[in-house]
């Protein structure tokens, strides 16, 4: 899982009038650092081999400087990912929303071509021309087609320079049009036939594609699509440790971002909120003993979070300042029964077999929650 | 300690790791070139006499050499060989150079008594444990590893994570199994071993280790002395023992041999599979993927390694392609590319099975690992089973077997003839000794057992239901069928008890039902078998949470109610039973209000299961949520969206618990039976109402005067409808409670009360039948 920086604390030289920058501008003096302590081979068209990748994402050591973790957990997938990229493989990143794809994606390109801009943002309305080329339509009708007068996406850039796209949601974007990278894939070559031309792709070109597995009216992609990508699915956070320091810095953030009036949740609190969700989510209880029936919502790191600022929201405005059970009782109910019915039983069922037998630190909670859901 | 050959000796000492295709690969070559004469192999000293069966032609591995104690407790001890272990090639190697074999690891009677005392140090500790659980052990262990602890984070952790690897095994394929260097492997693993044995803090049961090194350097000495040349000795042993097989250290003494405990042991060999091959863990007893290894070990022989990713990708995409899921070809090389890309970020020159497994998960399953879990556990595990030549086994089984019909006195029923045979599981209290007391449970359960093995020696019957609990029926009759079906019980385990446990961890693996959950969880009662019952159920509790059918959630709460109250009878403390028992309840009481939504044919399983849930709260008022329970009965009865049936049944229960005054119950009666309520709602409610506590039921006079009056309201019409719905209602009803109701009735509407009950127990003329078989047959739906 991602640890959402703070972004404007880090260690920028650049770009201070932009509201979010690049990831390859925020971490400059990180990437500068690596590329110069990298001994490894680099694959072709990479300003950095393999494994300095994978340091760059997974934190290590460059040099003296210590590099922070941008993804936390699962280095093995990031591996895959870097793999996938060195076989000029296209890499497609599924997960729920919240488990970090953008953000992986957007590093991967800032560490592989210091460049994490080449963008297609998939919506319903994209077309074929974000993804091949378009025309500039004074020049065309001026003079006719010609290169001048070739408008190229991102794609078409990516290819040319030997660097990598990134195509941001894309089952947003039609089947139809999604099957266009299906030759760009395959051949590795751009055919412009206005110009009578074909543009081949230039070694390092790949594409890092992400897509939302949970949203519904999604275009799923075509088994010809599927084929060429290698697809990796992003899971949730994998430890509480992990999630619930992931929920605090979150929290912490929001806090002054927001000017909440109350004092931050307790280090008890927060475990506990997040214990809730990662058993309700993963259907067991954290010991594994246990299992569960699921509740309908996705019950994300990110509904976490906004729990506990809903608490501190109450606390500040209508009680002490102090996060109390019954100010996450109401957030919780409302994060856990999201169809009315069935939740509501699952919610009931937890409550008693679970949180009622886990003794005095819970029993707070317990009270409260039960209180909401009647 | 003086040594029986004051001469120093130095033999060539090959050290592999057990279950290493690299390993047995790089001993062929070692052999080919050291060409020795005698060949020593880290194997158990007395099973030499084995050797014969095991390189026979039509002894195809894996198999295992099995020692077991012939006398309780039974203790066993496995020694598994697949084709690719290095001792099997060893082996196999003398046998085709007719070179002299020798086994020097202890033999079984002192293996057998070692463990008998780890196992008695393990019980102490635990005991000492139990009865002071502040003081942290020495060496506290998991209990599924009883005798031979390994600690949560063991040194071979330690060395996979130092070295950027997930686990040992990723860390030893790279480094070892993928090293083809002529003599890199042998001196690698002798370096690595060596190193091991300067572990700080060792767990106890390694000063096992010391004992068996002391007596191999006994056995080459023994060797030695026999006229060999020490160079042209070689020894096989694990990677651990090679560095110590010198001379510089001392060998064991004839005194010290003589003070090991000894337990007195049978030695045979048994088939086995690479299902449980890859089931056992720990360093050398079993490895997690067999079936790769044997591929890598083909590999070896044949192509080269450099072929293994590609055979085991094509592999898991056709078994994909056989279930019906295409993958084309491409994705199985996209995957080799993958998968080699993943390896040379680790600097290794061939893809692990990790590497291998997470490519497959990549391209092959698209980035689901369920896609490809089964065709993985297929192409890893495989399901290979050894054989061996016919009468070379005879198993630990049959002898366990014999005596447990000894020490049960069932001796006389083993024969062909059929016979029958009553048990009492109570305490017999005519007798003194515990073991006699209790005889007729330790047969039943052994009975149990046996069935469970699906052994055909033991026929249960049904019996009377008054001794139910207590009283057991089996007819008993001894056929070659059971001898053969016990025979190939070994398979699942070594003892009848053993395999029964394993018998029991497969069948749970492949539940999926929470009916069949609970029936295994009574089983492993009945079997004796606390272990089993607490996975049997774990499982249950799994699958309950899934589940929100009402019915099936109720009947698994009362059966575990029920499983509890045998407790007594069968002696076992049934508390970890009752946490999920109450967790069920909860589920059924919360599931109760949404599954009575149902029509008429459903709602009398529903009838049952609410009994049986009842019947819970009442039995355990004290432990599951009983105020949820009525709370939710109390939704029931007030509702009319429900089916009304079960609404009267709720209501009635509530009756019965005196939880319903009578004003209440009035109200609710004229309000079910009020002229604006359909007639078959009405008499279907009462119809709920009137299947409990009729004796409640007919002592209140309210009652039956809310109904006298709602009979009186309807019109000619309603009461032929009603009419069919409560003479349904009071067909159930004994002749002696029709009397009452009658008085009752009669009362109300001032008629003589003989003369009215003799006018309903007259039989009914022709006319009055086929009227009532008409309104039977009418459809109330085209009024």
């Amino acid at each position: 899982m991602a640890k959402k920086k703070d972004e404007t604390a880090a260690p920028a030289t650049n770009g201070t009038q932009m509201l979010r920058a690049p990831a390859e501008v925020l971490y400059a003096a990180e990437l500068d650092e690596i590329i110069k302590h990298d001994k490894h081979e680099r694959p072709p068209g990479w300003r950095m081999s393999a494994r300095a990748v994978l340091t760059y994402i997974c934190g290590g050591k460059a040099g003296a400087m210590e590099i922070t973790p941008k993804y936390i957990g699962h280095q093995r997938l990031v591996e895959i990912a870097i793999a996938t990229l060195v076989t000029d493989r296209a890499l497609l990143l599924i997960g729920e929303p919240g488990t970090a794809k953008s953000w992986l994606s957007e590093h991967l390109a800032a560490a592989i071509n210091g460049d994490s801009t080449k963008v297609v943002q998939g919506t319903a309305g994209t077309t074929e021309e974000h993804i091949r080329y378009s025309w500039n339509y004074a020049m065309l009708i001026a003079k006719g087609p010609s290169q001048e007068a070739l408008v190229k996406s991102p794609i078409f850039r990516a290819m040319e320079s030997g660097t990598i796209a990134r195509f941001e949601e894309i089952t947003r974007t039609a089947a139809e049009i999604q099957d266009a990278l299906i030759s760009i894939l395959s051949e590795k070559r751009l055919s412009v036939p206005e110009l009578a031309t074909e543009a081949p792709a230039n070694k390092g070109f790949s594409i890092i594609a992400t897509a939302n597995t949970r949203d519904r009216g999604v275009n799923d992609m075509s088994a010809a699509l599927k084929r060429r990508f290698n697809m990796i699915v992003l899971p949730s956070p994998a430890d509480l440790e992990t999630e619930v320091s992931i929920v605090r810095k979150r929290v912490k953030e929001l806090a002054v971002n927001l000017q909440l009036k109350a004092s931050v949740p307790s280090a008890e609190a927060v475990e506990q909120v997040v214990t809730i969700f990662r058993e309700l989510r993963t259907g067991q209880t954290l010991d594994g003993k246990n299992k569960l029936k699921v509740p309908s919502g996705v019950l994300s790191t990110a509904e976490a979070i906004s729990v506990l600022a809903n608490g501190m929201a109450l606390a500040g405005n209508f009680g002490n300042g102090e996060v109390a059970a019954h100010d996450l009782a109401a957030g919780m109910q409302g994060a856990v029964v999201k169809d009315e019915e069935k939740d509501k039983v699952v919610w009931h069922e937890y409550l008693s077999n679970v949180l009622k037998k886990r003794g005095a630190d819970w029993r707070a909670l317990f009270t409260a929650c039960s209180e909401h859901n009647t | 300690m003086s040594r029986p050959d004051a001469n120093a000796w130095q033999i060539h000492v090959f050290g592999v790791r057990h279950l290493s295709p690299t390993g047995a690969w790089h001993l062929r070559a070692f052999l080919d070139r050291v060409r020795p004469k005698v060949v020593l192999i880290e194997g158990l000293d007395d099973a030499l006499d084995l050797v014969p069966h095991i390189v026979r032609k039509d002894t195809k591995p894996p198999i295992a050499i099995l020692a077991y104690t012939d006398s309780q407790p039974v203790r066993t001890l496995v020694y598994p060989l697949a084709r690719y272990s290095p001792e099997y090639q060893a082996l196999a190697w003398a046998d085709e150079h007719r070179t002299r074999v020798e086994f020097i690891d202890l033999p079984s009677d002192v293996f057998l008594g070692l463990q008998d005392l780890e196992t008695e140090r393990f019980e102490r500790e635990r005991k000492r444990l139990e009865a002071d659980p502040e003081k942290p052990a020495s060496d506290s262990a998991p209990p599924q590893n009883l005798w031979r602890p390994e600690r949560s984070e063991s040194i071979y952790q330690r060395i996979a994570t130092r070295c950027g690897e997930p686990d040992y095994d990723t860390y030893w394929e790279r480094r070892f199994e993928h090293n083809l260097e002529a003599d890199s492997y042998r001196l690698a693993a002798f370096a690595l071993g060596k190193e091991l044995r300067d572990e700080e803090d060792p767990p106890l049961w390694r000063a096992e280790n010391l004992v068996r090194e002391s007596y191999m350097r006994r056995r080459i000495a023994e060797v030695i002395a026999s006229g060999v040349k020490p160079q042209e000795i070689v020894a096989v042993v694990g990677a651990f023992h090679a560095s110590v097989l010198t001379s510089h250290l001392p060998a064991m003494t004839d005194d010290e041999l003589k003070s090991l405990r000894r337990r007195s042991s049978k030695l045979t060999l048994m088939p086995y599979s690479y299902f449980k091959l890859s089931t056992q863990s720990g360093y050398g007893a079993g490895n997690h993927a067999p079936s790769y290894f044997e591929l890598l070990w083909q590999t070896l022989q044949t192509q080269g390694i450099g072929e293994l990713p590609g055979l085991y990708l094509s592999q898991v995409a056709r078994h994909l392609r056989e279930k019906g899921t295409h993958r084309s070809t491409s994705e199985v090389i996209e995957g080799v590319r993958l998968a080699r890309t993943l390896a040379a970020l680790h600097e290794g020159t061939a893809p692990t099975l990790g590497d291998l497994r997470d490519a497959a998960v990549t391209l092959i399953g698209q980035g689901e690992p369920l896609i490809v879990r089964d065709a993985l556990a297929d192409v890893d595990i495989g399901d290979a089973i050894g054989e061996l030549p016919e009468g070379v086994s005879q198993t630990s089984i049959q002898d366990d077997f014999e005596r447990e019909i000894d020490r049960l006195k069932l001796e006389k029923y083993r024969t062909q003839a059929k016979h029958e045979l009553t048990l009492d599981l109570r305490e017999n209290r005519r007798v003194s000794r515990e073991e006699a007391a209790f005889l007729d449970l330790h047969r039943s359960s052994f009975f149990h057992r046996l069935r469970m093995l699906g052994i055909p020696f033991a026929k249960a019957l049904a019996v009377r239901q008054d001794s139910a609990t207590f009283g057991e029926k089996w007819e008993l009759q001894w056929t070659p069928e059971g001898e053969i079906a016990l025979v190939e019980a070994v398979l699942l385990g070594e003892t009848v008890e053993l395999a029964t446990s394993f018998r029991f961890k497969t069948s749970l693996e492949e539940c999926t039902s929470i009916g069949k959950a609970g029936d295994l969880v009574t089983a492993a009662c009945q079997c004796g078998l606390m272990k089993s019952m607490d996975l049997a159920r774990q499982r249950l509790q799994e699958l309950a949470a899934g589940a929100s059918e009402f019915e099936v959630i109720a009947h698994a709460a009362f059966q575990l109610s029920q499983t509890a109250r045998y407790g007594d009878v069968r002696r076992f403390d049934p508390s970890p039973l009752l946490p999920l028992m109450e967790e069920l309840f909860v589920s059924g009481s919360l599931a109760l209000h949404a599954a009575a939504n149902c029509d008429n044919d459903a709602a009398k399983d529903m009838v049952i299961a609410i009994e049986e849930l009842n019947r819970v709260s009442l039995e355990h008022h004290d432990r599951v949520e009983e105020p949820l329970w009525l709370e939710r009965l109390q939704a029931l009865a007030d509702a009319d969206d429900r089916n009304p049936l079960l609404s009267g049944f709720a209501c009635a229960t509530l009756l019965e618990r005196n939880l319903i005054d009578n004003e209440a119950l009035v109200r609710e009666v004229s309000r079910r039976l009020s002229p604006g309520v359909p007639a078959d709602l009405g008499a279907g409610w009462f119809e709920g109402l009137a299947k409990r506590n009729r004796y409640s039921l007919l002592a209140r006079q309210a009652l039956w005067e809310a109904l006298a009056g709602y009979i009186d309201s309807l019109d000619d019409e309603q009461f032929k409808r009603a009419l069919v719905f409560l003479r349904r209602a009071f067909g159930i009803f004994s002749p002696r409670e029709k009397h009452q109701i009658c008085e009752n009735l009669a009362h109300f509407w001032g008629m003589d009360e003989e003369k009215a009950y003799d006018e309903i127990a007259k039989t009914l003329t022709d006319d009055e039948e086929k009227t009532l078989k008409d309104l039977g047959e009418f459809d109330f739906g085209d009024l």
